[in-house]
């Protein structure tokens, strides 16, 4: 993966601008979280990466990581991209900003699911449930394909980075073992030096 | 603890309040620590507060898992909206989300500050690394339940392309492809069946 030296250009926005930008974007994207909502990683990439310049690639890359180790949900990256895109306003509007994207993110997914629950009698064995069910699983085995070599390009690491990567994914696949121990291991690793980006 | 989990409807606890299903959501959170939101809520939900049956628990996963949004939160969405509808659910979801996104906008805080730092960022390079293997992991880990569909698998092939090779966004690919795929899905003829819940 080359390194891009493209500069991204940010749009010129007040602050309450940008704020408002980052709202209505997660809020417009909440019910595209199929699959449990890692599916929209790739796109939390194109948004913050290359369309609004919120990030650089290796942030979003760290960011990731971060919301991967920390406890609790993994779609919490939300509020991280938030900070980040608020980043330059200073530490207040950036908290502002992270926990603002992590509330538009879940409000319209929130509010469905409550009509979903109230009537989920009604529903359940309705066709079109059955349908979307059985035909979103394929698209979002895809979308996840898609997204998890998006991540690894995102992550842009020398040899030895792509065999821990590598590795990684086949020990998650094969054992019961916390990838929080994954996570240090590599830490280490590459607080030693051996593997670079 | 060790209540017989398939719980009898009269063996319920009377319904939580505001208060209790916070601080239950809170409990779950907690004892998360290091993994397993799902198994703690079924041990804490199901099994020590007794507010809901097995059976209703694994509905609650089949309706989180279908519809958008993370798994765990339209989860305590549902545990909450189906003792106090809308104002449960949102309650629900601070007492899940509280502590750890807190916990991780201040790691965030300090990520910012810190990350150009030579030391930090030699860290986060190796971290970086085990990340993605991770997310390399997700499809994989679904993929064995679409092995004997071969529609299914044409439909991810061409879902992946789509998105790798031609570089077409997630919103219009799904606005495309869902429909094609829900048209050779609907359902013809036989009654819908429901495949069993399974753990997340």
């Amino acid at each position: 993966m080359p390194l891009s030296l493209t500069v991204c250009t940010p749009l010129a926005l007040t602050d309450l601008g940008n704020l408002l930008q980052v709202l209505w974007t997660f809020l417009s994207l909440s019910l595209f979280s199929l699959g449990g909502g890692n599916t929209l990683l790739s796109e939390y990439h194109h948004l913050s990466v290359v369309q609004y310049c919120w990030l650089s690639s290796s942030q979003f890359a760290d960011i990731y990581a971060l919301a991967e180790a920390a406890p609790g949900p993994s779609s919490m990256i939300v509020g991280l991209l938030g900070m980040g895109a608020a980043w330059k306003e200073g530490a207040w509007w950036s908290l502002l900003s992270g926990y603002g994207a992590e509330a538009a993110i879940l409000l319209p997914s929130t509010l469905l699911m409550v009509v979903a629950c109230l009537s989920w009698n009604k529903f359940k064995n309705s066709p079109w449930r059955v349908a979307f069910e059985r035909g979103l699983g394929p698209i979002t085995l895809g979308i996840l394909f898609a997204v998890g070599l998006k991540i690894l390009q995102t992550a842009d690491t020398n040899i030895p980075g792509v065999i821990v990567s590598v590795l990684v994914c086949v020990l998650m696949l094969r054992t019961r073992i916390s990838p929080l121990w994954f996570m240090a291991v590599a830490g280490l690793l590459g607080g030693l030096g051996l593997i670079n980006r | 603890m060790a209540h017989p989990t398939p719980l009898e409807p009269e063996d319920l606890a009377p319904p939580p309040g505001l208060r209790d299903l916070f601080i239950g959501m809170l409990q779950v959170s907690l004892s998360s620590f290091g993994g397993g939101l799902s198994a703690w809520s079924q041990r804490i939900v199901v099994e020590q507060r007794r507010w809901m049956t097995n059976e209703s628990f694994l509905t609650g996963l089949t309706v989180a898992r279908l519809f958008p949004g993370p798994n765990q939160i339209n989860m305590a969405v549902y545990i909450g909206a189906q003792f106090r509808g809308l104002v449960g659910a949102a309650i629900a979801l601070a007492g899940m989300l509280l502590v750890p996104f807190t916990g991780l906008m201040l790691v965030g805080l300090l990520y910012f500050h810190f990350h150009e730092l030579p030391s930090v960022d030699r860290v986060l390079a190796g971290v970086v690394a085990a990340a993605a293997g991770m997310a390399l992991s997700m499809g994989f880990k679904i993929l064995d339940q679409y092995w004997r569909d071969p529609m299914a698998l044409v439909l991810a092939a061409a879902t992946f392309v789509a998105m790798v090779v031609f570089h077409v966004q997630l919103i219009p690919v799904v606005l495309l492809a869902g429909p094609l795929a829900m048209a050779w899905y609907w359902p013809r003829g036989t009654a819908p069946t429901t495949p069993p819940p399974r753990s997340v």
